[in-house]
């Protein structure tokens, strides 16, 4: 008697919380971890911060490298599309960054590196494709008190200029351009609605999400600059929509392409 | 048996989510006066008592400042509508004057069409980030915030009871959004006319001002809040060319960047318009009269001017300026102002 009581009991239970998040039904067994890294580049030379890079007749140094990566999506052989949870990821490479004046009087965000989005229970499968966009979707952008993912506007992806538009700022690259004797700061920064823009890697083979440690992307940054001549547009962000618009489409179109299967 | 009883209690607790075991906020009816409409807005931020209760003292609270000498209500005084009576405040944090007047508070829950005087923010939750950060405003480090929000035990309890979470600076925009949008004006002695209710008798020359103020002004001041939270260009300037300060003053064009919204900004509501004086996004009139005599001879000519407005004025008279002030007076909403649900906690 008291057996079937507590099995009903469990089932009555179970069915009371079945209305989770459908991306939670998962077998525990099968499913697996990958990480997916975004390794910046600089045509064949790895990233790196204040260092020189020659990039056509200019010379670039760069002080900060910073985008978020939201809503990702692994596409399996069949065409069933695994959408990760609470997807927002910011990604950078900075130094000490002085934030004064930006979101707060005196501020200092400390330097960090992160390349790597690490993916928690990815359900068994062969995947072929991974799909991101760079940026934060409208439902977000629009409204900053809503929760997810690594969003907050407190680390700097906003600024004075861009809290008139109270939205976040998508990508950040700035540094140093030289061109002969002739040196200038430079600040790249994209966002708005209309440059929400999704990048669709297709992966050379199927990876399999139980045995494979991951993928490795190149985001290589002189294609982020393509048709832009950083020295006479030292700064881009919303006051210059046209190149904001044209840096948007760069990054989702040409600077990431697949590299390698993580090992 | 009872022991069954015990387990199946205590599997219930940790099966199911979090918000099935606590008190649920109380939730708040939003009162919507008989002859306003309908207000629109889905922020994913239900109204409830302690909401509101919470983002009143937070509103109040200098603590949000980076000196901790600046509260919202340093520029939004309940007193004078949440306005300032200045034309460009200095109450910031750095001394440093303003570029735009500040705006009155009230009726923010039908505000849907953009906040700012350029409409750059979506809603109350996103909006209250601008002048929370912004230097020349209170220039708060929102890591800091929440240090010093976490240090007073009440404020703890209160976004744990309201949000069943801990303090965030997300969670501190939701709230001062509840309590903004609680702020409801509709009380004046033209609503009392409006609704037959005792007191709302008007006189003759304060019907004529309505008469003069539903033909002239309403295209844009229009319906019942008395704005059509649109945005014009109600010829003040002539050139907006000026794109100094990332644009502030081509108007709603640095959000749009559409150059038919060139030299346009947001229409205030004519509610409580006697006490928010200076008048304009940047309080270049310092009253009533002032501004009826731009309407009526001032108005200058540029590509965007307001189609209902004729360059060089409506060329009102003497006395059907001195009956639209009359009118305008009675829009002023004395229980609005001393309602002690908005005043410092």
């Amino acid at each position: 008697m008291n057996r079937i009581f507590i099995f009903a009991l469990a089932a009555a239970l179970f069915s009371s919380c079945s209305n989770d998040d459908d991306t939670q039904i998962v077998t525990p067994a099968t499913s697996g971890d990958m990480a997916i890294t975004l390794d910046a580049r600089v045509g064949s030379e790895d990233f790196a911060l204040d260092k020189d890079f020659v990039m056509g007749t200019q010379t670039l140094n760069f002080k900060k490298l910073r985008y978020w990566v939201s809503n990702m999506i692994l596409v399996d052989t069949k065409g069933t599309e695994y959408k990760v949870p609470d997807s927002y990821y910011l990604m950078e490479e900075v130094g000490d960054l002085d934030l004064s004046n930006t979101i707060s009087s005196k501020l200092t965000y400390p330097a960090n590196k992160r390349e790597t989005i690490s993916l928690k229970n990815v359900p068994a499968g062969e995947y072929k494709t991974i799909k991101f966009s760079i940026g934060v979707d409208s439902k977000y952008n629009d409204n900053l008190s809503l929760k997810a993912g690594e969003l907050t506007i407190a680390n700097g992806m906003s600024n004075l200029s861009w809290m008139w538009h109270s939205s976040y700022l998508f990508t950040s690259v700035g540094g140093t351009v030289k061109n002969g004797s002739t040196s200038k700061a430079f600040t790249t920064e994209t966002g708005l609605n209309t440059n929400y823009k999704t990048v669709s890697i297709d992966l050379p083979a199927p990876i399999n999400s139980s045995t494979s440690k991951g993928v490795v992307l190149n985001l290589d940054v002189t294609k982020i600059f393509d048709g832009i001549d950083v020295m006479t547009n030292p700064a881009i962000n919303a006051m210059t929509a046209p190149l904001m618009s044209t840096v948007s489409t760069n990054y989702a179109t040409k600077a990431i392409i697949f590299g390698s299967e993580a090992k | 048996m009872k022991q069954i009883a015990f387990l199946a209690a205590a599997l219930w607790l940790t099966s199911c989510s979090k918000n099935e075991i606590e008190p649920e906020p109380e939730t708040y009816t939003f009162q919507v006066p008989k002859h306003f409409p309908q207000p629109v807005f889905d922020t994913h931020n239900a109204m409830s008592w302690q909401g509101i209760e919470l983002g009143r003292k937070l509103f109040y609270d200098m603590r949000l400042s980076a000196n901790n000498k600046v509260s919202c209500a340093s520029c939004h005084d309940p007193k004078l509508a949440f306005t300032d009576g200045v034309q460009f405040s200095e109450a910031g944090v750095s001394g440093t004057a303003l570029h735009r007047h500040s705006p009155a508070l009230f009726n923010l829950a039908w505000a849907n069409n953009g906040l700012f005087w350029d409409g750059g923010s979506t809603n109350l939750e996103s909006q209250v980030f601008g002048p929370l950060t912004a230097h020349d405003e209170m220039a708060q480090n929102l890591y800091e915030l929440i240090d010093e929000l976490n240090a007073e035990a009440d404020y703890v309890l209160r976004f744990q009871n309201t949000f069943s979470e801990p303090v965030s600076s997300q969670n501190v925009a939701k709230a001062l959004a509840q309590f903004q949008r609680s702020l409801v004006s509709a009380s004046s002695k033209y609503d009392r006319y409006r609704l037959n209710s005792p007191g709302g008798s008007l006189t003759t020359d304060e019907l004529a001002g309505m008469a003069l103020v539903r033909q002239k002004c309403q295209s844009c001041h229009a319906g019942e809040l008395f704005t059509d939270q649109g945005y014009h260009n109600n010829g003040i300037d002539s050139d907006f060319s000026n794109a100094e300060h990332e644009g502030l003053y081509m108007g709603r064009y640095r959000i749009s960047y559409d150059l038919a919204d060139v030299g346009k900004f947001k229409t205030p509501s004519l509610r409580n318009v006697a006490l928010t004086a200076p008048y304009m996004h940047d309080g270049r009139f310092n009253s009533i009269e002032d501004v009826l005599t731009h309407y009526s001879e001032g108005v200058k000519e540029s590509a965007t001017l307001d189609p209902h407005l004729p360059p060089g004025g409506l060329k009102l008279t003497d006395q059907q300026k001195k009956q639209i002030s009359a009118f305008l007076h009675t829009l002023t909403d004395i229980d609005f102002i001393n309602n002690v649900n908005h005043q410092k906690p």
